[in-house]
This record gives C-alpha cells, sequence and structure tokens, in this order.
C-alpha cells in the first residue's frame, strides 16, 4: 500500500509512457458520480421531474467530470503535475473554468432550493456573493501560482491532490453567481453576469505577466525535473502563461457569447408577448 | 557556507528524486528539486558552493568529438571553464545542468560571453561515441567542447580534482543502464583554480548571478561587501 501513487505529483524520475495507475483519482470519480446519481435518485421523488432537461443536465455532469477524470489521471495529471507548467495551466483551466460550470449545470433546480432551505442564509449569500467569489478566485489563482506554493506542494502528492481540491472548489464557487439559481439577489441580471465575468478576464493578467515576461524559470519544479521531450523550460513557462491569458479568455468570452445570447432571446420573447 | 568537495554521486538504478537528493544532503553538498535559490545563497556572495580547499586546474588531455587533443589547461587558460562528468544518457542530472548553462550563457552580452568554456568529459565511452557526443551537446550548445576516454583516464581524472570516479553497477545487465557520475560542476577561474562548484539543483536565476560576476572579477570579493 505504500508504494501506491494515489495521486500525481513531481516524483523527479524520468518520463516514460508506461501506464501508472492513480487510484485516489479514480476514487475521486466515482465519488462524484455516485453522489450525483443518488442526487438524481432522490430529487425524483422530492420535486416535480424535469425530463425535457435531464438529458442535458447529465450529459453536462458526464462530460464535466469526465474533464476532470481526463486531466487528473495518467499522463496528463502526470505530465502536469512533474514536467511542464504548460500541462499544469491546462489543468487549472479545467478544474476552475471548465468542469465547474459544467458540474454545476447538471444540479436541478430543485436540488438548489433544497440546498438553500437546509444552508443558514446570512452566511450563504455573503459567501456566494459575486464580489466575494470573484476576489476568492482573484487571490486563489495568484497564491497557487506563487514559486514557493507551487514548489511546496507539487513534489508530494497530497499537496498536489490539495492544490487541484482547491482549485476545483475555487472555480465552484466562482461560477456559483453565473449558474445557480439561489440565493436570489436584486439586479443580478445577464447583464451584470457578462461584467462579472469580463471582470475575470482581467484579474489573471498580473499572473500571465509574470510567467510570460519572467525570463528565468520560476518553478524548480518544472526547471529541475527530467527533461520532457520537445519545449524547454523557459519556452514551457511562456506557454503556460500564454494558455492562462488566451485559453481563460477563450472560455470566459465563451460564456459571455452564451449569456448576452440568452438575454437577446429572453428580451425578443418579452418584446412578442402580448401586453 | 564553505564547502569540501566531497564525493557527491549520483546514483543509478534507483531513479528517485528523494533517493538522490538524500545522497546529495549526505554529500553535504547540494539540494535538489523543489529547492528554494536562496538556500544556496550565502555569506559569501556565491550561490554555488565555496569549496573550502580550491580546487587547482589540473593538466589532462582528452579527445575531443573531433578527434583532436584537448589539453585541458592550456585551452581554457584566460577563461572562466565550466567542467562537468556526465554522459549523454543520463536521465536528469546532465541534461539539466547543461540546459540551465546554456540558457544563462545565451543570455550574456557577447563579451562575456566569449570568456567562458564549458567542458563536458563522457563518463561512458561504451555508449557516448563522438558523433553522439557532439550531436547531444549541440542540442545545448554548439560551443560547448566534449571530451571523451577510457573510462580508466577518466576515473583518474575525477580522481584527480577530488571528485568520485564514475561508476557502472554490474547487476544492471541491460542497454540502458546508468552511470554513477559526480553531479557538480566545477568552476576554474582564470587563477587556474575551482573555488566554487554546482551542485545539481543549481537554478538558472543562480547561474544569472554568478556567471557575470566569475567572467568579470573571478573569485574576488564582491565590490558592495
Amino acid at each position: 500500500m505504500k508504494d501506491i501513487l494515489w495521486w500525481c505529483a513531481a516524483r523527479g524520475v524520468e518520463w516514460t509512457w508506461t501506464w501508472q495507475a492513480y487510484p485516489g483519482v479514480w476514487l475521486f470519480v466515482a465519488a462524484l458520480v455516485f453522489a450525483f446519481f443518488r442526487l438524481e435518485r432522490r430529487t425524483v421523488d422530492e420535486a416535480p421531474p424535469e425530463a425535457s432537461s435531464s438529458t442535458w443536465r447529465r450529459t453536462a455532469f458526464l462530460v464535466g467530470a469526465g474533464a476532470l477524470w481526463l486531466i487528473l489521471d495518467w499522463p496528463i495529471g502526470a505530465i502536469g503535475a512533474g514536467y511542464l507548467a504548460s500541462v499544469h495551466m491546462v489543468q487549472f483551466l479545467v478544474l476552475t473554468l471548465i468542469a465547474p460550470p459544467l458540474l454545476l449545470l447538471s444540479i436541478r433546480e430543485a436540488d438548489y432550493h433544497a440546498l438553500a432551505r437546509r444552508l443558514p442564509e446570512r452566511p450563504f449569500r455573503s459567501v456566494t456573493h459575486p464580489l466575494v467569489t470573484l476576489a476568492t478566485f482573484t487571490i486563489v489563482l495568484a497564491a497557487t501560482h506563487w514559486p514557493p506554493v507551487v514548489d511546496t506542494l507539487m513534489p508530494n502528492q497530497a499537496g498536489n491532490m490539495l492544490l487541484d481540491l482547491l482549485w476545483l472548489a475555487t472555480g465552484l464557487l466562482f461560477w456559483w453567481p453565473i449558474v445557480a439559481p439561489v440565493p436570489i439577489r436584486r439586479g443580478w441580471a445577464h447583464p451584470t453576469k457578462m461584467v462579472y465575468l469580463i471582470a475575470a478576464t482581467l484579474v489573471n493578467t498580473g499572473t500571465f505577466a509574470y510567467l510570460t515576461f519572467t525570463a528565468l524559470p520560476l518553478y524548480a519544479t518544472y526547471e529541475l525535473a527530467p527533461p520532457f521531450p520537445g519545449l524547454s523550460t523557459r519556452d514551457d513557462q511562456t506557454l503556460a502563461g500564454l494558455l492562462m491569458k488566451i485559453g481563460g479568455a477563450a472560455i470566459l468570452w465563451t460564456a459571455i457569447t452564451i449569456l448576452f445570447a440568452r438575454w437577446y432571446m429572453e428580451s425578443e420573447r418579452g418584446e412578442r408577448t402580448p401586453a | 557556507m564553505r564547502e569540501s568537495i566531497g564525493p557527491t554521486i549520483r546514483l543509478f538504478g534507483r531513479r528517485s528524486r528523494a533517493l538522490s537528493a538524500t545522497l546529495t544532503v549526505l554529500a553535504g553538498v547540494a539540494c535538489v528539486g523543489g529547492s528554494d535559490s536562496a538556500e544556496l545563497h550565502d555569506a559569501t556572495g556565491w550561490y554555488g558552493s565555496v569549496l573550502e580547499h580550491p580546487v587547482p586546474k589540473v593538466d589532462f588531455t582528452l579527445s575531443d568529438t573531433e578527434g583532436r587533443p584537448f589539453h585541458f589547461a592550456s585551452e581554457t587558460e584566460g577563461y572562466l571553464a565550466l567542467l562537468f562528468f556526465g554522459y549523454t544518457n543520463c536521465p536528469d542530472i546532465c541534461p539539466i545542468h547543461l540546459a540551465s548553462i546554456a540558457a544563462v550563457r545565451r543570455d550574456l552580452p557577447h563579451e562575456l560571453r566569449s570568456r567562458i568554456k564549458v567542458v563536458f568529459v563522457s563518463t561512458d565511452p561504451e555508449r557516448d561515441t563522438p558523433e553522439r557526443l557532439r550531436a547531444w551537446l549541440d542540442g545545448f550548445d554548439k560551443s560547448f567542447v566534449g571530451l571523451l576516454g577510457s573510462v580508466e583516464q577518466v576515473n583518474d581524472i575525477e580522481r584527480s580534482f577530488g571528485l568520485a570516479p564514475s561508476y557502472v553497477d554490474p547487476a544492471q545487465n541491460t542497454e540502458s543502464y546508468m552511470v554513477g557520475h559526480a553531479a557538480q560542476v566545477l568552476a576554474f577561474t582564470t587563477d587556474n583554480l575551482a573555488h566554487i562548484a554546482y551542485p545539481f539543483g543549481t537554478r538558472q536565476t543562480d547561474w544569472s548571478k554568478d556567471l557575470p560576476r566569475l567572467v568579470r572579477d573571478g573569485f574576488g570579493p564582491r565590490e558592495d561587501r
């Protein structure tokens, strides 16, 4: 049991394409799938069925959970943990910007309301306040790309798992005000949601510039890792910075476009409805 | 922090960084992955490990990758000479060291860059043919000098510098065997002494601070101290 690798970490060994098992990742994904289907079954009894949207929700869940599995397991998880900062950035984007909205979209509205009823209203409203979620996202993004933090967490499995789960939790929190229907906030409509996401495209600018324009490698984890064919440490770091900025912007602008389209369609519908 | 040179040797067979780190720390020289460059910085103001007893330049002769004799002492006279023993199949220490030196050297202005000679001595003459060694070094920097000799010759040279000789575990009976070798780069200044060794774990930020200073001032005291 001692020799089992549960979660990816920087191991400092030469990279090989020999498959490696990471049971911790499988358990995590299995727990996620179990929780989803358990919740699904329960709400059938408690809430009116939403049959028309169930396929869409299940698809969103499977794509979200599948993306998590893909980037946490071998080989992407292992390469990102110990060889290439650019691959680690891809993991960051999936954990914070791609999987969380899909997972949140997979939850029924009735479940959101049931959750809101169970939670104390004030703390719930505070924690999910857009200013709080955006600030949390900004702080976590900056702190978890700070070299001493990365170089401390990456070489051990628990540290790397903590980082992955922190990013996922931060992503869920960040997307909550966009996707979740609760708590209801006055004035929080499509245009303000778009402003929120536009602001999010800007908050990574400092970290992006730090990664992209620093001449020397920032992370010992990647600089002193056995070389990964095809990419120098410096090019890898620059690529990581560009991925953060361009990849992050592409995801956020896709969401902004979807919000705009929905806003437009709802406005159109409203105008056509007879008084 | 002054260091005696000690036999810092890369263990083969078990490729774990943790083990390498343990060995290296035991040898009292360096720290490995995850190290903060500040850990290497000491009261002397150098980012490498200052040697308690400077190592004199030994006048050895080996063949370069073109088959010509290379007289180490005379051909590096007046240069900052970085001497390193390793092999082209090395999975980590050798390519990381050479990539770091090459990247930092590339950033230096020409007048400094041209006063540095990097000399790499193969500890694996069985597999490192002149062509293979040349192609491998060219992947880092075409100016790097590659030297070849017999195992006995190279081991004698390593001993003369106070380094542990390279070693192949006879239990490794595969073609992809690993070679244990000294993990530090010796930096010979123009006084023909190596005052500083750079262990595995030396980062580009460390090299970028020490190399220009070594070229300009040798192992002189820092002006601002």
